[in-house]
This record gives structure tokens, sequence and C-alpha cells, in this order.
């Protein structure tokens, strides 16, 4: 497209100009229009005032704390999973296989979900049928259980012993001392060994 | 597959990107290294803050990296975290506009003396927040005049004339047509021609 002798510079030419590659014709305008070098002297020494602003580091840590956010692959897993895709999808026959296995069971759901849709009164049926079942057998499990207890030779003397108190206090103690010393045994076994272990190998 | 052997310094972002996919934690902070300070940078520049812009680019980072399969290789890393950077700064500049709005005056005022009383004068918020930048290291008189321009303004002339990037792609980034982004930067560098017109001396 030509342009107009009389137009100014446009924001391309003066890109241009910057760039040292001003057309014939605009560079003609640019030498005649007092406006136009004025406009562009300044479009120079913005553009190095901006091409020489500082860039900013974030503070320091900055790629750890970003990297403690970031989930990054496990290759071995990513590995495993490669080579299985490979395995399950790498021949035609596997691809039949497995879209035979899809077909089959999106099959299955859809006939369960139709058939469940055109049978209400079975479903609600059955599910009558198991929590009735299910709460019979919840009770009479309960019952077996404490039942068992109580005949223990054992319990009376349990009942004896928790019955003031001053004695359910005293076992209280006993069994929260006994509990504590447990787990700083525990902790000690589990430490890490600060110092040499006379049989480890180097 | 890729090797682990790779220069990563020598590396093109692609190759980058393709190791960091087969989870080699070297290949992420390679990428950190190479875009923290031209998006810290970008950031600063939009939110004028630096906590806070350490916070957008760190979030920036995060959501990059985490979402590194979902990059299409066939468009330049560059673009992608950029634009991601540019719409966290956005975001958060629409947020804190509709703050500013919100503090016209109490809901509940009912008389125009009620709502001035109960309103934050925003005039003054802008110059309080200027003249903070002015104090601060933004505080040179480019820096100000760049803080005075309006966001879309200020991440185009941002992407263009400090980070070098083609209008082509600066359209990409911010997701505006071609001829917008130049429009805008035309604007923005008009503005501050005006801004900064003593300089010419």
């Amino acid at each position: 497209m030509n342009r107009r002798p009389d137009a100014h510079l446009s924001l391309d030419d003066l890109d241009a100009w910057l760039a040292g590659h001003l057309g014939q014709s605009e560079q003609a305008h640019l030498d005649a229009c007092d406006e136009c070098r004025d406009t562009a002297r300044t479009e120079r020494i913005l553009a190095r005032h901006l091409a020489a602003l500082t860039a900013f580091s974030p503070s320091a840590g900055f790629a750890d704390r970003v990297m403690a956010s970031v989930a990054v692959p496990d290759p071995f897993a990513l590995r495993s999973m490669q080579s299985a895709r490979r395995r399950l999808f790498g021949t035609r026959k596997a691809i039949a296989a497995a879209a035979m296995i899809a077909v089959v069971v999106l099959g299955s759901m859809a006939a369960s979900v139709g058939w469940s849709l055109s049978h209400p009164q079975a479903i609600a049926a059955a599910g009558t049928w198991i929590s009735g079942t299910a709460a019979a057998w919840a009770w009479g499990g309960m019952r077996a259980l404490v039942s068992g207890i109580i005949q223990q030779p054992w319990y009376a003397g349990l009942r004896e012993a928790l019955g003031s108190p001053a004695r359910l206090a005293a076992i209280s103690a006993l069994l929260s001392l006994a509990y504590v010393s447990g787990l700083f045994a525990l902790r000690k076994l589990m430490a890490v060994p600060s110092g040499p272990v006379s049989h480890a190998r180097a | 597959m890729p090797s682990g052997r790779v220069d990563l310094a020598g590396a093109t972002d692609q190759e980058v990107v393709a190791l960091a996919r087969h989870g080699q934690e070297t290949a992420y902070r390679e990428l950190v290294r190479r875009y923290e300070r031209p998006i810290f940078s970008l950031v600063y520049r939009m939110v004028r803050d630096r906590e806070l812009a350490e916070d957008l680019a760190q979030e920036t980072f995060v959501k990059a990296l985490n979402a590194i399969e979902s990059y299409r290789p066939e468009f330049k890393f560059s673009s992608w975290i950029f634009k991601i950077a540019n719409n966290a700064a956005i975001d958060h500049l629409r947020r804190r506009e509709l703050d500013t709005l919100s503090l016209d005056g109490s809901p509940h005022a009912e008389t125009p003396e009620a709502i001035e009383a109960t309103a934050l004068q925003i005039g003054d918020r802008q110059e309080t927040a200027l003249e903070e930048v002015e104090a601060r290291e933004l505080g040179g008189e480019i820096e100000v005049a760049i803080a005075r321009l309006r966001p879309e303004y200020r991440s185009c002339i941002l992407l263009r004339h400090v980070e070098g990037r083609a209008y082509e792609e600066i359209a990409e980034i911010l997701g505006l047509p071609l001829g917008t982004v130049k429009t805008y930067i035309h604007r923005a560098r008009n503005e501050l021609r005006l801004s900064l017109a003593h300089l010419k001396q």
C-alpha cells in the first residue's frame, strides 16, 4: 500500500526506524517533517530507557520454595507406567483384548443400570430384607459377645477391682505409666545411631 | 527418550521441558532459573509490591510446573509462562480494583454526608501508592511513568520493550488481537513520551 507523502510515521514505521530499516519514502518524510523527527528522537530515548531497566531478582531461596510445592513425577514410576503401557497397547491383539474388556465392562454397567431402572420394587424389597437381616445379625452378635464376657471366670474379679474409684484411678495410673514407658522404649529402639556401630560394615 | 546427561544450560526450553516430563528435578530447577528474573520483574512492575510479586511469581511457577504435562511444545515455553504470570497479576489487580470500588461508602449509608463519611479517598490511595513506589526501588522516573499506565498497556509495553517480545508473541501471551496489542503499545508509548518529555533535554 502506498503511503501519502504528508502522512506522519506510524508505530510500525517508528519500530522500523528504531531497528534501522525504515523504507525510502518514510525516510524522506522523516527528513522533511519536524514533528516526526521529534517523535522519533523521543521514541529512541524512550526505547533506550526501557531497554536499560533493571531486571529484578526474587529473594534467595525462591527456587527451593517453588520446588517445595511442585510434584515432580517419580522417574521410576513413569518408566514403569510407560513400559506397562507399551506392553498393554503394543500389539493389535492387546488393543483388541483391551477394547473387548472395555465393551464387556461398559455393557454390563449399562445393563445393570437399565435393569435397576425397570425393577424398582425388586430393589426396594431386597434393600428391606438386607437391612432387616443385617440388624438381626448385629443384635445377635452383640448379645453373644456380652454373654461370653460375663461368663468368663475373671469377669467377677475385674468387676470387683474396678468397683471403687480409688482402685480404678490406681489401675489407670499404672496402665498410663506402662504405656509411656513402652513409648520411650520403642523410641530408643528405633533411634538412628549417632556414633559408629561396631557390627556395621563400611 | 531424553537422556539425563543433556547439558541443561545449553538445552532449548523444549528439551528442558521434555526432561522435566521424564521426572528430572534438575530440569524443573533449570526452568525456574531461566525464568525467575523475567517473570518476577514483570509481575513486580505490574503489582508494585515486592512481597506480593514474589507470591504471584511463585504461584506462576507452581502452576506452570505442576501442569507441565498440559504444555504444548508447538508453542514457546516463554509465551506460556508469561501468559500464566500476566494472568495472575491482572487477576490480582482486578480483585484489588473490586476491593477499592467496594470502599466507595457503606451500603447502609443513606444520606450523601454518610456516604462521604464512610468512603475511603481513592485519589489519596493512588497518590500514596505512587509515593510509596517512588520511595522504593521502582522509584526511577521511568518506573513511575510505567506504574501510571493502565495495567493492559503496562503488560504490553513491558513485554515489548523490557522483555523484547515480538508483537505476535505478545498477542499470544495476552490473548489479544495483534491490532489491539499494537494500539495498546502505541498509546502506552505516547503516554510515556508525555510523562518523560523533559528527558529529551
